[in-house]
This record gives structure tokens, C-alpha cells and sequence, in this order.
């Protein structure tokens, strides 16, 4: 069974693409001691299952909500094999925001360009395969009305999830920064456990923003005075 | 001159400059896109003034007056390097 994770800001037709996916047949619950509500599926496709877990809406992943923070912890922790990040393609400067954290998180991305058909009534022409090739994943344009595009978007999926290396894209934040972020980096990697949960870089990143749920994490380890000496 | 963008009249447009405020708020209009350098056009505001709404990034956004009141921007013309 492959892992399958769907995220995106809101309003770019999530619950849509889900129906379309899942056949409209989900199981309802809520995630884990959280009033918030979680949306399970399955998928088939080629001889494949997929199982589709619908992620809250959000724009961004830091630990302010606790949309946010589900979403996040669901990657972090329960590593699903392929992320599709739902983008509008009818307002993509700041659907892009989301991507970018993903990329960081270092998640499967695959991009569902989604609206596709709006975009370009709109008059937007998007260069999908420069796209691609800059983010290093998969960008495939979708309408999740017509469901157009949707093979093509589990086709991707699949590929996704069997592939082993990634490319990876780092997002760079200048000189002054980036010196503290591999200096906590390299205390991080001290720390076997700590290091092998999480992606290192973000961690540092996170660190360096003063996030309280990865302070809290680092808090319990070892070489916490190390780590956040740094930042003190 | 920087402005409140609270105190922007429908129709004008700024960049922004600068958002202050609290961690949380200040935070999420980040998040929405409200970040320095970018251009904002006040489309509308309700009867009372409040909430408002903008045009920023090829987007419609409204915001409660206070959340304004953290988000400072430079009117057309006058942006500096």
C-alpha cells in the first residue's frame, strides 16, 4: 500500500481532488486527540493501492495552529511515500509558499497544478516544465472539476513513490544565516535519534526561527546546551 | 511617506514596507503573503470600515481593521531602495 498525503492552502479544491481520487467514499474520524477531522480513502490505479489521507488546509507549516501542526506532524512523523501539494494555479506566488516548506521538510512532493482551466482564461501561461525543473518534483496541471489531468497525476504518484534518490532543492537565506544554520546543523547531527527523525537542515531552520514544538523536542536531547547555544 | 494600511483610501495602493505586531498575527499575514515588497490595492471597505479588502499577489484578501493597523506600507511612488 502506498502512503499518499494530500495538502494544500485553502480553497484550492482539496476536498474536490480527494472525491475524485477516493470515488467520494472516505472514512471520517478525527486525528488523534484533536477536534479536528481527518479524511481517509483509497485509491486504485494500475493494479496499485493507494491509501489518500486528506491533510487540513493551510498556508503555510509552522506551530501556530493546529491545522498546521497536524499537517506537519503527519509528514514528519508518519513519512507518507508521496506528498501531492495541491497548488492554484490561478494564484501561484502564494500557493508556492506551501511548496517551498515541503521542499524543506524534504517530502515526496508531487504538484497537482490544480485550476489549471482558470489560470489560463485568466490569461497565465505557465511554464509547467521550468517549474518542474526548478522545484525538482513532478508538476502535473490538473482540473479536479473535469478531472482532467488526474491520470497523468496518479502516474506520477506512482513514479514518485518508486523512486529511491530525490533531488534535492535547498532554498538558500544568505550569508549570515546560513552560517548559523550549519553550525546548529552540526550539533544536531551529535544527536543520532534527534538527526535520524528529522531532516537536519529544517531542524536547524526551525531552531533558528525559534519554533516552540521543535524547542520542546530539542529540549529533551542530550546535547540540548550544544544545540541551543547557538541561538542563546 | 510610510502609512498605515488601515488608513488607506479604497482605490490607493502601496508596498508594503514593513508588519509588525504580535508573533502569532504577525506570523499568519506572512503566511498570506503579506511580505515587504509586495504591492497592495485597498478594493473595498465594509459600511463601517472594517474589515477591508485588498488586492495583493493576484489574490482577494480581506482583514479585520486591526490587523491593518500592524501592516505599514509606502504609497506608490515613493518606495525606496
Amino acid at each position: 500500500m502506498i502512503e499518499v498525503a494530500l495538502i494544500g492552502n485553502p480553497n484550492v479544491g482539496k476536498s474536490l481532488l480527494f472525491n475524485v481520487l477516493t470515488g467520494g467514499k472516505a472514512h471520517v474520524g478525527n486525528w488523534p486527540g484533536k477536534t479536528v477531522e481527518k479524511k481517509e480513502g483509497i485509491c486504485r490505479y494500475k493494479g496499485e493501492e493507494m491509501r489518500i489521507v486528506d491533510l487540513p488546509g493551510t498556508y503555510s507549516l509552522t506551530a501556530h495552529s493546529i491545522d498546521e501542526l497536524i499537517a506537519r506532524d503527519y509528514i514528519v512523523k508518519e513519512k507518507p511515500d508521496v506528498v501531492i501539494d495541491i497548488v492554484d494555479a490561478s494564484n501561484l506566488e502564494r500557493n508556492l509558499y506551501l511548496t517551498l516548506q515541503l521542499l524543506e521538510l524534504e517530502a515526496n512532493v508531487v504538484i497537482a497544478l490544480n485550476k489549471y482551466d482558470i489560470a489560463k482564461s485568466l490569461g497565465y501561461k505557465i511554464d509547467v516544465d521550468e517549474l518542474s525543473r526548478i522545484l525538482g518534483v513532478r508538476v502535473i496541471p490538473t482540473v479536479a472539476t473535469t478531472k482532467e489531468g488526474i491520470d497523468k497525476l496518479l502516474e506520477a504518484v506512482l513514479e514518485a513513490a518508486k523512486e529511491k534518490k530525490r533531488r534535492r532543492v535547498s532554498i538558500g537565506y544568505g550569508k549570515a544565516a546560513e552560517k548559523l544554520i550549519s553550525r546548529i546543523e552540526r550539533t544536531i547531527l551529535k544527536d543520532k535519534d534527534l538527526s535520524s527523525r528529522y531532516p537536519t537542515r529544517w531542524l536547524a531552520i526551525k531552531i533558528l526561527e525559534g519554533d516552540e514544538e521543535i524547542l520542546k523536542e530539542v529540549e529533551k536531547s542530550r546535547f540540548r546546551n550544544e544545540i541551543l547555544e547557538v541561538i542563546r | 511617506m510610510e502609512k498605515r494600511l488601515s488608513d488607506l483610501k479604497p482605490g490607493e495602493k502601496g508596498v508594503i514596507s514593513r508588519v509588525t505586531g504580535e508573533k502569532v498575527t504577525r506570523r499568519r499575514l506572512l503566511d498570506m503573503g503579506l511580505t515587504r515588497g509586495t504591492e497592495i490595492v485597498v478594493v473595498r471597505k465594509a459600511p463601517l470600515g472594517d474589515p477591508i479588502e485588498f488586492l495583493l499577489k493576484g489574490y482577494n484578501l480581506s482583514l479585520r481593521k486591526s490587523e491593518c493597523e500592524n501592516i505599514y506600507v509606502l504609497l506608490e511612488g515613493e518606495e525606496k531602495e
